[in-house]
This record gives C-alpha cells, structure tokens and sequence, in this order.
C-alpha cells in the first residue's frame, strides 16, 4: 500500500489539532477535522493577547485558517462529536454525529490525532475562594472575556479600582487531587495582570504566587516587564481567603517573604484554575485505546512523543497544559507520527 | 539571629513527624496556614514559619516561642493547606514538649500558668469557675488589681458568681484525665 493516500482523523480544532490536520493534508493524506464548537480555533478564540509577544491570538490563527482553506483533502466538520468508534485492525470505523442536527455520518480513518485540550479545575472546591458565591471571583479564561471587551474600548467605565489574581488554583493541591503544576498559569496570569495595568494604568493589581514559573524563551524577561514596566505588585503567599468587605472583597494571605498575614482590598479576584483533563476525552481514549496517566492527561507509548496507542496519536492540551507554541509543536509531531506511520503501511 | 543550619540534627523533627502523622517535606511554603489562622497576627512565628523551624531544626526557639501556646485549635490551617499539614496536632506535639522546660519567655509562662490553673479548676470542680480562676491567674503573675474594677461591674450584673459551684458528677469529668493535672509548679 506504499504511497498510496490514506486518511486520518483529528479530533479537535484548536491550535494543535490544526497544525496536525495542516501538515497531514499537507503530506498529501487525507484528513477528517471534528470540531464540537461551530468555529475552529478553541482556545485562542477567547484570548484578548498572548505571551510573550502581546500578540494577538488570531493572527496566527487567520493564517492557519487560509492554509487549510487551500487544502481539499482536509474535510472539516463543525458542531460535530465522535458518536462511535470500532477499532478495526488496520484503522477506526467512525460515526460523527451534528450536534445541531441529529445527523450522523460513518467514515473510515486509519489513524487519528485527539487534539481536544484541556479544561479546568471546578474552582467551587475552594469555599474559602467563594467562586460562584461572589460575583467579584472569576476564573482567568472568564477575565479573558472582560480583557477582550476592555480592549475594544467597551465597558471600560465599570473597570475595577484594584485586581487581584490568585495562581495555583487547584493545582499544586495534594488534597485536591491536583498535585502537578499547570504549567501556563504563571504566564497567563502575568500577560492578565500587565495587560490590565496597560488598560488601566492607576489601578492596583496584586498578583499573589508561591512560584513565578517562566522558562521558556523570553519568558523570564516577559514576567519580569510586567512587574518592572507595567508595576504589577507581586505578592508571595497563597490566599487563604476572600471575603465580602463593604461592597468589596478583602483578600487574605501570608506575606512570606516578610513573615505576616496581610489583607488587601480589591474589586475583583481572579483564579487561575488548574489545567484538568476533559471528561469526553477521558471516553475518548477509552475508546481509542489511548494510553493516560493517573491524572487523566494522554500519555505517550513506545518511546515515542506523540503517540499514545497502535493508531492513535494526540497533541496540545489533552496531553498536558501547554502554551500555544507548545500546542502547535506537539501537532506538528503527531502528524509527522501519522504520516510516517501511512507510508509504513 | 542566625540559625545553624547545616549542622542540625534531625531528630527532633523525625520524633515529632512520627507522632504527629505529619511529612515536613510535603510544605509549599505557601503561607496559606497562616493567611487563615484565627491568631497569626499574635505569633512571635506564623504557623508557616513554625513548620520552617522545625525542618532547620531551631528546637530552642521552638520551646521558647508563644506560637503553640497561642494557636487556638481552630483547624483552619490543616483545613486550607494544600498538603493537609495537621498544624494543630504539632503545637499540641511543642505545647507538651515545651511543657517539661523551665524558662519560656515571660509572656509564655504566663499563658502556661493559665492553662495549668484552668485544668487544674476543671479537675477540682468538673468546671470553670471564671472569678477563682481570674482571681487565682492574677494573684500569682502579681497582677493584684487586674480585673477587679470588671469583676466588680460583672458581679453586680450577676454575670459573675462568687461562689464556685461544682458539677453533679465530678468522677465522670475526672475520667478525661489521665492523671491529676500537676500542681509542683502552680
Ligand atoms: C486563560 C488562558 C490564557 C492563555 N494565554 C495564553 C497566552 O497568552 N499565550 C499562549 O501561548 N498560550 C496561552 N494559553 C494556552 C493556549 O490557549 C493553549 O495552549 C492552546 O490554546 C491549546 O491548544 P489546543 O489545541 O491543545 O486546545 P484548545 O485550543 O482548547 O482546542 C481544543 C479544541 O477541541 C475541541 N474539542 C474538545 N473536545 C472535543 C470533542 N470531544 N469532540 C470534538 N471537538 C472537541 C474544543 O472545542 C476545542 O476547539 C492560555 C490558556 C488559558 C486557559
Ligand atoms: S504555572 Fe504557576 S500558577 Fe500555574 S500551577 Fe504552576 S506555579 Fe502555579
Ligand atoms: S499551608 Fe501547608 S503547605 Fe502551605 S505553608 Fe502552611 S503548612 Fe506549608
Ligand atoms: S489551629 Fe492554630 S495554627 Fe491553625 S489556624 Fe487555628 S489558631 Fe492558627
């Protein structure tokens, strides 16, 4: 069957699953692209910037975007969801079903990519938080939305006085069962943090962390910008509450580096929930015989990056929180798995 | 003040782990314990700190210091911490350590004289009795008028009661003890 075309499946069209459908029909394959959402893109649609360029997320999402529009071997299929998947042998025997209208459809693929990405820590768990409880408790992916508003010039007179953001959220927790670090967080939170002092320069913005974890390229010097050229406070301790405080709410931590609790006031709190596996990818896996580790995150096998079983391969967020490099990397390998894999066959 | 820490023996800390159920290692030192604990602002060292002294293994310090004697049990440390440190469970461990060394600081004696009496009205009359036992604590830290202006204001109200009264069933309360609370230094 050498050199003859084959066709892969890639579950997810966020910035991983993208990359791996672009380079797979780019070798010449042909691919099925099932996004649940109406639009492709996942999480980088929600962003108002990225680290650590401030670059905005849709540029390279556009161009990602128009090269796939070139590619007629790619079908994409939109509002769509795995509603079956048989094993058989040389490949997977599939039905997708449209969300919007009932419909299903069988294809047939000899290899598949799950790109589906992560999601996040159920930040209720932390009562003392109040998430859920008090409108000023957000989570950081919810911020990204007033950001983006922020950006575009709307609603900016009912920005808040003073922001606090609280890191490790659910991560970093033995109780909770989040023992691992989430990786992204520290960078996200600083691009939040500088972003909204940019916006808004006579605010306060408090960033509270036990770690600032910045090692990547220009990661380090992007953090330290904010805290130097943006003049975000940051602030060592975990929170160990918030509170309702005239109108306002009252963040308590440690200072740890001077040794005292400390309380400050502020108008908004954001989490920065933990990265956690998704459950409908955790089904997935199941059913492609996709290897996981005890957290949930897909796993590689065989000595190999990508791949987590005999045809299954997996990229981006699934596998473990990463950043939108990151992600884009990780789909650029597991096509590279699929297509040398397809000219074994 | 420089602790000598490379010169630490870890036996202290291995004792106290093994009776408390406790794993220094796993602290963030995140400070979470202390941002919620009802006393911290009270401390000479905040609960995160206590756990620090322990790993350098500062034992003096750990003798001398109030923070055992002034954290309440409350439990919002081990409740908040992200390593379930049962905090409470060390300073009861350093409050009965402590209680075999002479000097604490002056402040400290006091609070342990304090607990000693109130034990020690406990075992005597199965409860509290709050004008013995705040005429008692006054007397013997020489602090003669303390209280007496309130005392006045609170027994006229009725509030409180010169006469100490004793519960119905003194032996079942006396069973909690393990043996007659000790009186040498009281
Ligand atoms: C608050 C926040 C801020 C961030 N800021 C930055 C930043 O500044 N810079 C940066 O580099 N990175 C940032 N990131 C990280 C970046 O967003 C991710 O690395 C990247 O988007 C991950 O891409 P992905 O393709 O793995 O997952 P996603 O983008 O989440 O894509 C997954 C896609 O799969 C789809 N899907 C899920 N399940 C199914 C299913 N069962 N069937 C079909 N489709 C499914 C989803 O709808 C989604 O479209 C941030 C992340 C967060 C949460
Ligand atoms: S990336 Fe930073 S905020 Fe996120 S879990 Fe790790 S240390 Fe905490
Ligand atoms: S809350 Fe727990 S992990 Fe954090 S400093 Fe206190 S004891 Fe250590
Ligand atoms: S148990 Fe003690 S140390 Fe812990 S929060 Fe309560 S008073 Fe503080």
């Amino acid at each position: 069957m050498k050199g003859k075309a084959r066709k892969a499946l890639v579950v997810g069209g966020g910035m991983a699953g993208l990359e791996a459908a672009l380079k797979i029909g780019q070798a010449g394959h042909e691919v099925i692209l099932v996004e649940k959402e109406a639009n492709l893109g996942g999480t980088a649609l929600l962003l108002s910037s990225t680290f650590p360029k401030w670059q905005d997320p849709l540029e390279k999402l556009n161009l990602k975007l128009e090269q796939l529009k070139k590619l007629p071997a790619v079908e994409v299929y939109t509002n769509t969801e795995i509603s079956s998947c048989t094993p058989n042998g040389s490949g997977y025997s599939l039905t997708l079903r449209n969300n919007l209208t009932g419909e299903e459809t069988g294809v047939e693929a000899q290899a598949a990519v799950l790109a589906t990405g992560f999601d996040y820590f159920d930040a209720r768990k932390y009562g003392e938080y109040g998430y859920g409880t008090y409108p000023g408790v957000m989570i950081s992916i919810e911020f990204e939305e007033m950001l983006r508003e922020w950006k575009k010039g709307l609603k900016r007179e009912k920005a808040p006085g003073a922001v606090a953001f609280i890191k490790c959220v659910g991560s970093r927790d033995r109780i909770k069962g989040y023992p691992y670090c989430s990786k992204i967080c520290c960078m996200y939170t600083a691009r939040q943090a500088g972003m909204f002092k940019e916006l808004f320069p006579q605010a306060s913005c408090y960033v509270f962390y036990m770690d600032y974890r910045a090692a990547g390229k220009d990661y380090e010097e992007f953090v330290r910008s904010v805290m130097e050229e943006k003049e975000v406070r940051y602030v060592r301790g975990r929170p160990a509450k918030v509170l309702p405080y005239g109108g306002k709410l009252m963040v308590r931590s440690e200072d740890t580096l001077m040794g005292v609790p400390i309380e400050v006031e502020v108008d908004l709190v954001v989490l920065a929930a933990a990265a956690v596996p998704k459950k409908e990818t955790l089904e997935l896996a199941k059913s492609f015989a996709a290897a996981t580790n005890q957290h949930g995150f897909l796993e590689p096998v065989d000595g190999f990056t990508a791949k987590a079983g005999t045809r299954v391969f997996f990229a981006g967020g699934c596998g473990f929180p990463t950043d939108s490099a990151g992600a884009q990397q990780q789909g650029a390998a597991a096509a590279a798995e699929v297509i040398a894999l397809f000219n074994q066959d | 003040m420089s602790f000598q820490v490379g010169s630490i023996d870890r036996t202290f800390r291995d004792e106290l782990e093994m009776a408390c159920n406790v794993d220094l290692d796993q602290c963030w030192e995140c400070g979470k314990c202390t941002g919620g604990c009802t006393t911290a602002h009270n401390m000479d060292y905040t609960p995160r700190k206590i756990i620090q002294l322990i790993r350098i293994g500062a034992v003096k310090t750990l003798m001398s210091c109030n923070t055992p004697w002034v954290c309440v049990s409350c439990r919002l440390c081990v409740d908040r911490c992200p390593a379930g440190i049962d905090i409470p469970r060390i300073m009861d461990y350093l409050r009965e350590k402590s209680l075999a060394i002479k000097d604490h600081g002056p402040g400290v004696d006091d609070i342990i004289l304090f607990h000693k009496l109130l034990l020690e009205e406990v075992y005597k009359r199965g409860r509290v009795s709050e004008t013995a036992l705040a005429l008692k604590f006054n007397m013997q830290t020489g602090q003669y008028f303390k209280d007496a202006g309130l005392g006045q204001k609170l027994l006229r109200k009725g509030k409180i009661s010169p006469f100490s009264s004793k519960v119905r069933d003194l032996n079942k309360v006396r069973s909690f003890f393990k043996q007659e609370p000790d009186r040498r230094e009281v």
